[in-house]
């Protein structure tokens, strides 16, 4: 750097920051009547979330039916499956509810990660691997279409954990707001992959990979678009 | 003077002078950056009296414990991105026209403090005309980590960026700063 940026950088810096205004008549009004605040707990928020939205999904599980073919699969696959899906549905949300001690702000760059992650790897993992039983249904591509009703299901299990999420950010999220908001739809969307798994017997790759493991990437995409508008709206302008 | 996560803690209980003292502490620091951001001294406390209006709106996101200043910056950030897409009227259209007057009150010119230090204001009114034409990503880039002496994951985090990104627009706009400042008569062009 020149002398002259150098020396110009160092005089702004050195400069005592200028005087501020008083409070605004607004600012005053509203001090006038302060009232205490409850403030944001993020892990207990965490473990609201969780519970509220497994609770849902038992109920939704409960309300449909679980799948016939369940006993005829491989315990190991159906396990294994199952896991993931949950963990693909926790850490997500920790990720969006939680940030590192002493900050007030997500992790969003995490955040971005675990939802464009989570929204490839259900993909992938519903095409290499979808065992099938005696009792499974077949689809295939010719009735690939047919299948939306799963999209629809996976995306009502994820409509729980988002709301909730956006309720309990509101104003949390001056910045990265969408990708915490995506975070949080991948979220919802591995949940509803999990009732899926528990529900639906359709056991062909084009129905797994594309329609179950789409509901992460689309409840992301829905989520990124609508949630921040709940979040935001205390942090615009008045 | 409290630290500002007690301030805030004490703040959300209800305690209005807690608030008070809050804003002694951040504003003058943020208005510094609000007008090196704005470019104008009347915008830049627009901004700061709006951001600190969302602060008390969002007040109950803070988490207890956590040091509120960087949230307080981001919120002034995305007040100053918010306003800066809605009207380009201050940054853009005038753009310049306020920087002797920008510069005056940072060098305390402007106001009763002559008991302060004072930094040289023909130096210091190059280096603010020089920024003002950095573009608004590099300028804050500069502006949070060369002159508010925040780290790169800091400013990062504030301009909800990553720090990858936060180094490039601080680096392209360090050079940018190098050739306007380096060119003849840069100093005295904005006086």
């Amino acid at each position: 750097m020149s002398d002259d940026a150098a020396r110009g950088l160092d005089a702004l810096a050195a400069a005592p920051p200028p005087l501020a205004p008083g409070l605004s008549a607004l600012l005053e009004a509203e001090l006038g009547k302060l009232a205490p605040v409850a403030t944001r707990r993020p892990l207990r928020q965490l473990a609201i979330l969780v519970g509220v939205s497994l609770v849902y999904g038992a109920a939704l599980l409960g309300m449909l039916t679980m799948r016939q073919d369940l006993a005829e699969l491989p315990m190991a696959w159906l396990a294994a499956a199952g896991v993931a899906w949950l963990f693909g549905f926790l850490l997500p949300a920790y990720l969006a509810l939680v940030p590192q001690p002493g900050t007030l702000t997500p992790r969003w760059p995490w955040a971005a990660a675990a939802a464009v992650g989570s929204s490839v790897a259900f993909v992938v993992l519903g095409r290499l691997a979808h065992p099938t039983g005696a009792s499974s249904l077949t689809y295939g591509w010719e009735r690939f279409p047919h299948g939306h009703s799963c999209l629809e299901l996976g995306l009502a299990t994820a409509v729980v954990p988002v709301v909730a999420g956006a309720l309990f950010l509101r104003g949390a999220l001056p910045v990265g707001s969408r990708w915490i908001a995506a975070c949080l739809g991948a979220a919802g969307g591995c949940l509803g992959g999990l009732v899926l798994h528990l529900h639906c017997r359709i056991t062909d790759w084009p129905h797994v990979a594309l329609i179950h493991g789409s509901v992460v990437g689309v409840s992301a995409a829905l989520a990124a678009a609508l949630a921040p508008r709940a979040t935001d709206r205390v942090l615009e302008r008045q | 003077m409290a630290e500002p996560k007690e301030l805030m803690a004490r703040y959300c209980d209800g305690d209005a002078h807690a608030f008070r003292e809050l804003y002694a502490a951040v504003a003058p620091r943020l208005l510094g950056y609000l007008m090196k951001m704005a470019r104008s001294r009347a915008l830049a406390e627009d901004l700061l009296q709006q951001t600190f209006l969302k602060v008390h709106n969002a007040r109950a996101a803070y988490i207890r414990g956590a040091d509120p200043v960087p949230w307080i910056y981001s919120i002034a950030h995305r007040t100053f991105i918010d306003e800066a897409r809605r009207s380009k009227r201050a940054i853009v259209q005038s753009a310049g026209d306020d920087v002797p007057e920008v510069a005056a009150a940072i060098t305390g010119e402007s106001v009763d403090r002559a008991d302060e230090p004072r930094a040289d204001p023909e130096l210091t009114a190059a280096a603010l005309a020089a920024l003002g034409e950095l573009p608004d990503a590099q300028r804050e880039a500069v502006v949070l980590t060369k002159l508010d002496g925040k780290s790169v994951a800091e400013a990062a985090a504030i301009a909800g960026t990553t720090v990858g990104a936060m180094k490039v627009r601080a680096h392209r706009g360090y050079e940018a700063l190098r050739k306007a400042l380096g060119r003849p008569g840069a100093k005295g062009a904005a006086a």
